[in-house]
């Protein structure tokens, strides 16, 4: 396979661990963030610069970078996510704008020169990998005791504090677990790229992590997978079709995107979409019948 | 089967078509270029933003390589052969950059890219095209680090810590300036302006105090205020025509009355139009100038206007040039690329192009001739 192919499917998974760790905190568990791309951004720098400056080896600094993502979604969220309602959406999204005024400010970012030179560790097995353990570890979470919790907080959140859910807790948890595997695409989008510069990880990227939830479908794992893979093949695929039309695939783009939402608004998979292939064993946990808050 | 089960399996499979047809598409594709390669054609790419906020710069860059392309092919080819033109579109993003690279060197099987044109992209397409051993020419990318990529990565426009030194050099020295200000955009190009510029200028006179402001800012009395306390003599703007032509007007407004020095960043007739009164006497770098009356410039500026209607901006005369570079040392490597063609572009000494003369540095950057420009009657003339 030629490098090009290689590269699309590397983005793939990058953008598949994205969507599928928005979609724990967005579809389900209701909490709208508009910062994903800042976590995926705090984990990028950090793991480059702990494997520059430490020397440390890939894999140790992509998972240090992880906890760095979380430990920031841990402080963004305890003050934000007390509160009911949509607090979180507008604290992430400042917090997105001084994350990159930080790292443009910073000498040890470099600033608005970004950081170049990163040695290309990314490789396709590394992310496939990482791809089938962030799926397997979510699966695992949604259809545990915790995740339950999500989905009930999801659905109400007053009903749910009333069956004795501690809701903030549970709301912190799912952000943190979703700022960790944002953290990791973070490293592993730096350490193949080779380059990274502070408006990488700015509010586009997480609107279009946010589109690729919506599109794919809120609250299914396996729809945030299916809808990174169309948002980052379509403006590939359209570039190849014809010149004329890659002259305005940023125009069909958008009109796919318009008519997908439009003929199917609960997006490609719905949340109570039964995936039995998938939930015998493969990849998560069978699901039991009724066994999901409708 | 249930009804949104089959409509599962149906985007299964229509995602999965969708990625064979490509993969066949590319297929299919690399076949006929590796027939066409040593046949009758020697195929080169563009890449940078044809769309998005940043679409100015990529499309005059296209527009220059194809009038050189034009060229070329007018008076027979390369050896015979027809020049091929593949340009991608970018949209600025530096993702998008590293797929085009990609897809320009595997799937049409290019000799050489002009490109990338903003410097966030050059960084990630770059390498990739450095790895493959594809010549890559960059018309625009100014940032520190560009040529420093590695061997196959060229470019051909001033670099920043040059065309600063310079100013400051001619400043201190032909001006007599002793005091001055700098403020800068916070950008790369904004930094690397500036740091140049400080370096010297403190070796030569001295710098009163540097401030700096952030990108969509348009309200710069607060840095003019602390800059005119300082009494300096001159006040270098480290950024672009747009904030500059503000600055000028903001500065004139507080009664700051200093020579205001600029770089490449500052032509443009906007900054006229926009300046007005204000930009008098500024003084800028630039490495080219649309009303040169040399025989070169007015036949490149002239083919420009017949062929898109405008006239052509630094962008299209560096890529231009680049464009011409690179299909000279392409004709000298007998249609060969790689590392023969990697070697005959570091050979080039002294190229005539309408950007003055050229030569590479050994890590691929250009040395080139500065002018300087004044604003002198709400016209661009040259200094001296």
């Amino acid at each position: 396979m030629n490098a090009y192919y290689l590269q699309i499917l590397t983005v793939i998974g990058i953008n598949i661990i994205l969507a599928a760790s928005l979609n724990l905190i967005s579809g389900y568990t209701g909490q709208l963030s508009l910062g994903h791309a800042t976590f995926m951004g705090i984990g990028a720098y950090s793991a480059t610069l702990i494997s520059i400056h430490l020397g440390l080896p890939f894999i140790i600094s992509l998972i240090i970078g992880g906890v760095v993502a979380a430990i920031f979604g841990f402080i963004i969220g305890v003050p934000t996510l007390r509160l009911k309602g949509d607090y979180l959406a507008i604290a992430t999204l400042g917090f997105g704008e001084i994350m990159k005024n930080i790292n443009l400010n910073l000498k040890i970012t470099g600033g608005p020169m970004g950081l170049r030179g990163i040695p290309q560790a990314t490789n396709i097995y590394i992310v496939i990998a990482a791809v089938v353990l962030t799926i397997f570890a979510i699966n695992r979470i949604i259809n545990s005791r915790v995740g339950k919790s999500f989905i009930a907080i999801r659905e109400d959140e007053l009903a749910a504090e009333a069956m004795g859910i501690n809701t903030t807790h549970y709301k912190i948890l799912s952000f943190v677990i979703g700022a960790f595997f944002a953290g990791i695409a973070g490293g592993l989008y730096a350490f193949f790229f080779r380059y990274i510069h502070p408006s990488n990880f700015g509010f586009m990227k997480s609107i279009e992590i946010l589109c690729m939830v919506v599109l794919g479908g809120m609250g299914n794992t396996y729809g945030a997978v299916l809808g990174a893979i169309i948002i980052t093949v379509l403006p590939e695929f359209l570039r190849t079709v014809s010149p004329v039309i890659s002259q305005y695939r940023m125009v069909f783009y958008g009109l796919l995107l318009v008519i997908m939402m439009i003929v199917r608004p609960q997006g490609i998979l719905s949340q109570d979409f039964d995936f039995t292939l998938f939930n015998h064993g493969l990849l998560g946990y069978k699901k039991k019948k009724g066994g999901q808050i409708q | 089967m249930s009804y949104s089960k089959k409509i599962l399996v149906f985007f299964m499979i229509a995602t999965m078509a969708v990625l064979t047809l490509a993969g066949c598409g590319g297929g299919g594709a690399s076949n006929d270029d590796s027939q066409s390669a040593s046949g009758d054609v020697i195929k080169i790419g563009t890449l940078g933003p044809l769309t998005g906020n940043v679409a100015t710069y990529g499309i005059s860059v296209k527009n220059g390589v194809e009038i050189a392309v034009d060229e070329f092919n007018a008076d027979g080819g390369i050896d015979g052969k027809e020049i091929k033109l593949f340009s991608e579109d970018t949209r600025g993003d530096q993702t998008e950059a590293a797929s085009t690279a990609n897809k320009l060197i595997q799937q049409d099987n290019v000799l050489a890219i002009v490109g990338g044109v903003i410097s966030s992209e050059t960084m990630t397409a770059g390498p990739i095209s450095n790895d493959a051993k594809v010549v890559m020419i960059s018309p625009s990318s100014t940032a520190t680090g560009v040529p420093e990529i590695g061997d196959y990565v060229f470019r051909n426009c001033l670099s920043d810590e040059v065309q600063a030194i310079q100013l400051a050099e001619y400043a201190a020295n032909e001006m007599g300036i002793k005091k001055f200000a700098i403020i800068y955009h916070n950008n790369d190009y904004g930094l690397s302006l500036k740091d140049a510029f400080e370096e010297k200028a403190k070796e030569l006179a001295e710098v009163t105090n540097v401030e700096a402001y952030n990108e969509g800012e348009s309200d710069f009395r607060a840095q003019l205020t602390k800059i005119k306390n300082y009494e300096p003599d001159a006040l270098y703007i480290a950024g672009y025509y747009t904030e500059a032509a503000k600055i000028a007007q903001q500065a004139r407004e507080q009664g700051l009355d200093v020579q205001i020095l600029g770089a490449d960043g500052f032509y443009s007739p906007k900054l006229i139009e926009l300046g007005g009164d204000a930009v008098e006497n500024v003084i800028f770098t630039a490495g080219f100038f649309t009303d040169d009356p040399a025989e070169n410039v007015q036949s490149f500026v002239s083919a420009y206007k017949d062929k898109f209607g405008s006239e052509p901006d630094m962008f299209a005369a560096q890529a231009y040039d680049a464009a011409k570079i690179l299909l000279t040392a392409i004709k000298n490597s007998g249609g060969e690329g790689g590392e023969k063609l990697q070697s005959e572009m570091a050979k080039i000494k002294d190229f005539p192009g309408i950007t003055g003369k050229t030569s590479f540095t050994s890590t691929g950057d250009a040395l080139k001739d500065i002018i300087k420009l004044k604003v002198e009657n709400g016209k661009f003339v040259k200094v001296k």
